[in-house]
């Protein structure tokens, strides 16, 4: 059984295990790379000023709130002397001189990184087969075809399958559609996307600005509070870093609600879903009533439109940010006669299909003649589906949806992009509208798979939408 | 919808697609740029564009001079270095 954060520390302060020992434990288990869940793993000697540091902390009695504690970091987060790719071939070299804003403050707060996760090459993809460095295999097995290996989901699904597998205790994502809930979801975990503006993007490899997040995918939603106390922050370097007061989210997480909640269920969200997926919608439902939620229907207006929305959008940023590899300054080069063809090798040559896809679909989508019709049309829905959110909000405290259409596939299964896409159908809305979601796991499929259930919470209101998460994961739990 | 250009959608991008995949892309954005095309009916005659979701203040700072990346640090990615500039081939004759 996976120990919690709480759980480890307590064992460490009680001497039952050193920070060495309990590093070794999980680095065996990430070296051995049976899901290919890292790119890059950390050997001890290198990382061993952190881990004594952190063992002087206990023995002097004042450790720190994640010492010691070992952490999967997604291949996107910029990390000092240690290679960061984003699982592309054109990062495949690539040092950074810099920590990322939300990397530094884990490593503040004494964490220790057992190396880079596996993730869809600059974070495109919802299954984790994007990647230059291969695809992730989902540390879950369908009881009915076990030899078939499946995805975990994308794109931290690197990120997702290591916290599964139990080669680190806690690890860190990055979502824009979908991207930690969706894996969080298909591999059994929990997965957090803040609120925009929470967590700061500085050193975060680029995907779409208005739209990445960082977030943690853990074992358990108390985990989910801890991570989330040392990274949420306010980051100058970041232009788009809320600076309101944070609140800590470990306090009163196990706390009953004092004033009465309400619920909203989309029923539009449910129109032709499967069995599986609506019994955790009905369980969900059944274990909170019991706690005297209610539960009530809502209508958006608006589904319809999210994905497009999103498919405009967050390849037009995406083909925006991705200008600046060139091979002249960092990144793989391509051998060239002339400069232009220096850009024209390296970026050919070092994206993959997907994340060339993207690129020419926002390219086409901001061209001349064109920008008004898709672009900008797109920017004004997504305000539409904002206000949808927010008039919904109006009337519930929080909304509850299935993280994910369908449970984890087989790798190689879907081939065409847009069947790719609607995977991220119940996630993309709320990144969109820029609210927190969570996806905490709710059940079992019919062939024993994971599913999760999502819960969105207003802006900025982590702390009560852990708080709901926590207590419908005491009812829902169940075992591998 | 017109027909996609997929050889100036990909010069824009500063990409050279190998002809045997030009009409792969093609393929797939025409499917991609159909599939987004119901927002077209959606009215949106009396809305702005949303360009930041939380709407909050770009904050500006002050202009100070601080210490931050060394040449050398810069420089430590470059795939052709000389001494301290990127090294690309001559661009002016």
């Amino acid at each position: 059984m996976k120990n919690s954060i709480s759980q480890i520390k307590k064992a460490l302060i009680e001497k039952k295990i050193s920070v060495g020992e309990l590093y070794d434990e999980y680095l065996a288990k990430a070296k051995s790379g049976n899901n290919n869940s890292f790119n890059l793993v950390i050997d001890r000697e290198n990382n061993i000023s952190s881990i004594n540091d952190s063992q002087n902390r206990y023995d002097n009695g004042n450790p720190l709130p994640l010492d010691g504690i070992p952490l999967g970091i997604k291949d996107l987060f910029c990390t000092k002397g240690i290679r960061t790719t984003a699982s592309s071939k054109i990062l495949s070299n690539y040092i950074p001189n810099y920590e990322s804003f939300v990397t530094q403050q884990l490593l503040n707060d004494g964490s220790i990184f057992i190396g880079k996760n596996n993730c869809d090459e600059f974070a495109m993809g919802s299954s984790n087969e994007t990647s230059y460095f291969g695809p992730v295999i989902n540390p879950w097995k369908n009881k009915n075809s076990q030899k078939d290996n499946l995805v975990p989901g994308g794109s931290s699904g690197g990120s997702a399958a290591a916290v599964a597998e139990g080669s680190c205790v806690a690890s860190m994502g990055t979502d824009t559609g979908g991207s930690i809930r969706q894996p969080a979801s298909l591999c059994g975990i929990v997965g957090l996307k803040p609120t925009f503006g929470s967590c700061s993007r500085w050193g975060i490899v680029a995907f779409a600005s208005s739209l990445d997040q960082a977030g943690p995918l853990t074992n358990c939603v108390e985990d989910a509070a801890y991570v989330l106390n040392s990274i949420n922050k306010y980051d100058f370097n970041d232009s788009t870093s809320s600076n309101h007061q944070r609140e800590d989210y470990l306090v009163d997480i196990n706390n009953s609600f004092e004033k009465k909640i309400k619920i909203g269920i989309p029923s539009d969200y449910l129109e032709d879903v499967s069995d599986d997926i609506l019994n955790q919608i009905d369980n969900t439902k059944k274990a909170l009533s019991k706690h005297g939620i209610e539960f009530v229907d809502v209508k958006f207006k608006t589904t319809e439109y999210a994905l497009s929305t999103y498919y405009i959008l967050a390849p037009a940023e995406a083909s925006s940010n991705l200008a600046r590899y060139d091979g002249i300054r960092y990144g793989v080069r391509e051998d060239g006669e002339s400069l232009d063809d220096i850009y024209l090798n390296s970026r050919t040559k070092g994206f993959g299909d997907e994340v060339t896809r993207r690129i020419l679909i926002g390219a086409y989508v901001l061209s001349a003649g064109y920008y008004d019709a898709y672009y900008r049309q797109a920017q004004k829905v997504r305000r539409l589906i904002k206000n949808d959110f927010q008039r919904i909000l109006n009337e519930v405290d929080f909304i509850l949806t299935p993280t994910t259409p369908n449970e984890a596939f087989k790798i190689g299964d879907k081939l065409d992009p847009i069947s790719m896409y609607k995977n991220d159908i119940y996630t993309v809305p709320t990144s969109l509208a820029g609210l927190p979601g969570i996806s905490i796991p709710s059940g079992l499929s019919k062939n024993g798979l994971p599913l999760g259930v999502q819960f969105i919470g207003n802006y900025f209101e982590e702390k009560s939408l852990l708080q709901l998460a926590a207590l419908a994961e005491k009812e829902l739990s169940f075992n591998e | 919808m017109s027909d996609i250009d997929i050889k100036r959608i990909s010069y824009l991008a500063k990409l050279k697609l190998p002809s045997e995949k030009e009409e792969f892309y093609s393929n797939s954005l025409k499917d991609i740029i159909k599939w987004v095309d119901n927002l077209k009916k959606v009215d949106t005659s009396k809305t702005e564009p949303l360009h930041n979701v939380t709407e909050k203040t770009v904050s500006i700072r002050n202009d100070e001079v601080s210490k931050s990346n060394s040449v050398n640090d810069v420089l430590s990615n470059a795939p052709e270095r000389a001494q301290n500039f990127f090294k690309v081939p001559k661009v002016v004759e």
